[in-house]
């Protein structure tokens, strides 16, 4: 007798693929298609030819900056105006941030979720609007003061450093907290003791981190008056001195670039604290240079208190408040805000797009590469790298000045100076992505004859895209608020009216564009973090 | 295949000293040693991945030092390697982990497109069907337990069909069934087109059962070169070291 018995063949898998990426991956390419369509690249002429010449000069300036003395004491004093910009706005930034983290956090409320909520939400309206944002409505209250330039810093930076800090607290492990509260200790000393400690580092870093945002804010407030680097490289821009222009350029690229590298070695140092010794001198002397900092800034930007709450402020305050409520609801306006708002979207888009294949084209050069090269190779790693770092030293509107020369306004110049801003930005980190990878899937793929494109494809490619498609959201998010102050400046976009509206003193007008720049970074937010989790 | 003289050097240390070695058409190879004396190195040699410091190399009749560009990966496609650390994208689905031991013979456009939608699934899941991972061809590869994926990757070098079949430790994470299912498969897949298998082996007896000859090697050089029948299992647990 033979076994009739015969396993029945398993049902040939599908392939089930997942709706949710196809969805996001096909929406983001319509988003993009639609964002170039409204360019102007595609229709119509987006050059100036009359502009070129001016660029020709422009750029022939860059190898003769004016060096004369007298200049050179007029750029250093900027900076020194600047720097105390930022130290000051940073430092009152953290104090915000630490006050405001305390109703911020979860474990204050515990269980009564609707005081955290409603902390959140309030954060939500200083964070949404750009620090130009902000120093334009407080130059129209506090008039010509010093304060302009701190609040401006300090405000959204503070609201931001708010929420971080109670996600820091919020995550420390709740055991050594819980045995203090067991142990009888009062809710105030168990959080000093058991869970300040454990955040201790990752505030630090975090307030380090905003002194370093800091100083580049602080430039582009001067562009819209407030005084400093900016300002001057306003000044010499308007008057058509390239000269003057460049030299303020490399000394606020060197700025921000001096920031960048220091801030990132205090960072470093509190990730990786050094075995062995208590008190780590770096830190120490960090901390300590910082208050000598902001002590001297005090003096030096001559901020008096009393400018606060002068009676001319508290009179502009009342004023402006009841000016500018209700806001304003004429058809004419909305339909302006709504298209300016498309504009909006539309360059934030294309910046990031740009930015985006930018990065992954130049990853190859800025990737230090894993094995022996030739010195050819490695030149042009050094210069890409350097390359990437003059363009993310610039901050976007100096780019959109100069892109305006060439350039007929609209999308175009802003959404490039963005871009070329961004990729700065995204170079780097997509670069440093790579080197992180793991090399070993590609080369066996060589090594079994697969061409280039196709072991980066099947080698690369999967380790990298999410991580990378995750930067790049991350900077849209960024993106969408420089987008709004480069329109400050005039490179198209919702600022362009909220610059109209707050120079002819339409207040309800203003009131109206500003709630629609909250609306507009809340949306892209929330896109932002669905797409993300999509992705994950 | 043939290597003469071949050393490398990592640094300071040599991985190989000198190591001559033939294999014929049709020949089954175990390469034992302890760990650390050259093996992977060995075979990194042998499919071009790590290029030798001296020395010679002739894989399918042919210099690989002397080829360039699309010779060269005609060469290689025509290799297929198991990888110790399997170097699979745990990212990717099944399917394409395993298409990707076509992608010598694919064009850049036809592999994108595999991506999106899985060219010659049919091949693909005969392969995996051999290696009992059918109903696992359309999961992403890193959901997989370790024997899994190193059956994926048998599986990859099916679809691929070299000549020359070098293995790194095929076998280290299946149970002994699937050690010799796997084992059988290599064999047939190098012997079956004219071609040659070296597997880095350090289950003695499996070397034994699958492997007409048998290379040993101790710090980068060849000590031991005999074919299989006149080894026994209590001489190759010797030459590891094994005590009794
Ligand atoms: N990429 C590398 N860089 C530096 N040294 C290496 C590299 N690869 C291998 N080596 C060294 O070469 C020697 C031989 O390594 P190999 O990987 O060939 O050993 P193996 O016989 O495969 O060992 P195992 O059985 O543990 O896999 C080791 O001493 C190792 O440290
Ligand atoms: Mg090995």
């Amino acid at each position: 007798m033979t076994a009739v018995l015969q396993r029945a063949a398993p049902p040939a898998p599908r392939l089930r693929r997942d709706r949710r990426r196809w969805v996001w991956g096909l929406g983001g390419l319509a988003l993009l298609g639609w964002a170039l369509a409204g360019s102007g690249l595609l229709s119509g002429p987006v050059l100036n030819p009359a502009g070129t010449g001016q660029v020709g000069r422009f750029l022939a300036a860059a190898v003769r900056p004016e060096l004369g003395a007298e200049f050179l004491r007029v750029v250093a004093g900027s900076t020194l105006v600047t720097v105390a910009y930022a130290v000051l706005g940073a430092g009152l930034a953290v104090l915000i941030g630490a006050l405001g983290a305390i109703p911020a956090s979860r474990t204050t409320w515990g269980r009564r979720r609707s005081g955290w909520l409603l902390t959140r939400g309030g954060l939500a309206l200083p964070r949404g609007l750009h620090e130009a944002v902000w120093g334009l409505l407080l130059v129209n209250v506090l008039g010509l003061d010093p304060w302009v330039g701190v609040l401006a810093i300090a405000v959204p930076y503070g609201a931001i450093t708010a929420k971080v800090f109670a996600d820091l607290l919020d995550e420390v492990p709740r055991g050594g907290y819980r045995a203090l509260l067991a142990a009888g200790a009062g809710r105030g000393a168990a959080t000093l003791y058991g869970l300040l400690p454990p955040a201790a580092g990752g505030l630090l870093s975090y307030s380090f981190y905003r002194l370093e945002c800091a100083v580049r804010s602080a430039v582009v407030l001067g562009l819209i008056g407030a005084g400093g680097l900016g300002y001057q490289l306003a000044l010499s821009f308007t008057s058509l001195r390239w000269e003057q222009v460049w030299t303020t350029v490399y000394a606020l690229a060197l700025l921000c670039l001096l920031a960048d590298v220091a801030g990132r070695a205090v960072r470093r140092r509190v990730a990786a604290p050094r075995p062995g010794s208590r008190r780590d001198p770096l830190l120490t002397g960090a901390v300590l240079a910082v208050l000598a900092l902001a002590g001297w800034a005090v003096g030096y930007l001559a901020l008096s208190p009393a400018a606060l709450v002068s009676a001319r402020t508290r009179e502009q305050v009342a004023y402006v408040a009841s000016a500018a409520w209700p806001p304003a609801t004429d058809g004419d306006l909305l339909a302006a805000v709504w298209s300016a708002s498309v504009e909006t979207v539309r360059m934030s888009v294309l910046a990031v797009a740009f930015a985006t294949a930018g990065a992954v084209a130049l990853a190859g050069l800025v990737a230090r590469p894993g094995g022996p090269t030739g010195p050819g190779r490695r030149a042009l790693g050094v210069l890409t790298r350097l390359a990437l770092l003059l363009l993310r030293a610039v901050p976007p509107p100096v780019w959109a000045l100069v892109l305006l020369f060439v350039l007929l306004p609209g999308v175009l110049p802003g959404a490039l100076a963005l871009g070329v801003y961004t990729l700065g930005v995204l170079g780097r980190l997509v670069g440093e992505a790579v080197e992180e990878a793991d090399r070993r899937p590609g080369d066996a793929l060589r090594a079994s004859g697969a061409s280039p494109v196709g072991a980066w494809l099947y080698g690369s490619v999967p380790a990298l895209a999410g991580p990378v498609l995750a930067l790049a959201l991350y900077r849209w998010e960024v993106v969408v608020r420089d987008t709004v102050f480069v329109g400050l400046l005039g490179a198209g976009g919702i600022g362009v009216l909220l610059s109209a509206a707050t120079s002819s003193f339409d207040w309800p007008a203003v009131t109206t564009v500003l709630i629609a720049i909250v609306l507009l970074t809340v949306v892209v937010d929330l896109v932002g973090a669905r797409a993300r989790t999509a992705l994950r | 295949m043939r290597l003469t003289g071949i050393e490398v050097r990592f640094g300071g240390t040599p991985a190989l000293a000198g190591v001559d070695l033939a294999v014929a058409a049709g020949e089954r190879v175990a390469v034992v040693g302890a760990s650390g004396a050259g093996k992977s190195t060995l075979l990194g040699v042998l499919n071009g991945a790590v290029p030798p410091t001296a020395g010679s190399v002739r894989v399918l009749g042919q210099d690989p030092a002397a080829l360039r560009g699309r010779e060269l990966r005609r060469l290689r496609a025509r290799t297929g390697t198991v990888h110790q650390h399997l170097e699979l994208a745990g990212q990717l689905r099944v399917v394409h982990n395993v298409n990707a031991g076509r992608l010598g013979a694919w064009s850049a456009a036809r592999a994108a497109w595999s991506l999106v939608h899985p060219q010659g699934a049919d091949d693909v899941l005969a392969a995996l069907s051999r290696v009992g991972l059918a109903d696992r061809a359309y999961e992403r590869t890193d959901r997989l337990s370790g024997g899994q994926r190193q059956r994926v990757a048998l599986a990859r070098l099916l679809v691929q069909r070299p000549e020359l079949v070098l293995a790194d430790e095929p076998a280290s994470a299946l149970d002994p069934a699937l050690a010799d299912q796997a084992l059988g498969l290599l064999g047939e897949l190098a012997t079956g087109r004219g071609g040659a298998l070296l597997a880095c082996l350090h289950d003695p007896a499996l070397a034994l059962r699958h492997c007409d000859r048998v290379v040993g090697l101790a710090a980068g050089r060849v000590v031991l070169d005999a074919p299989a029948h006149t080894l026994t299992v209590a001489a190759l647990e010797g030459f590891y070291g094994v005590s009794r």
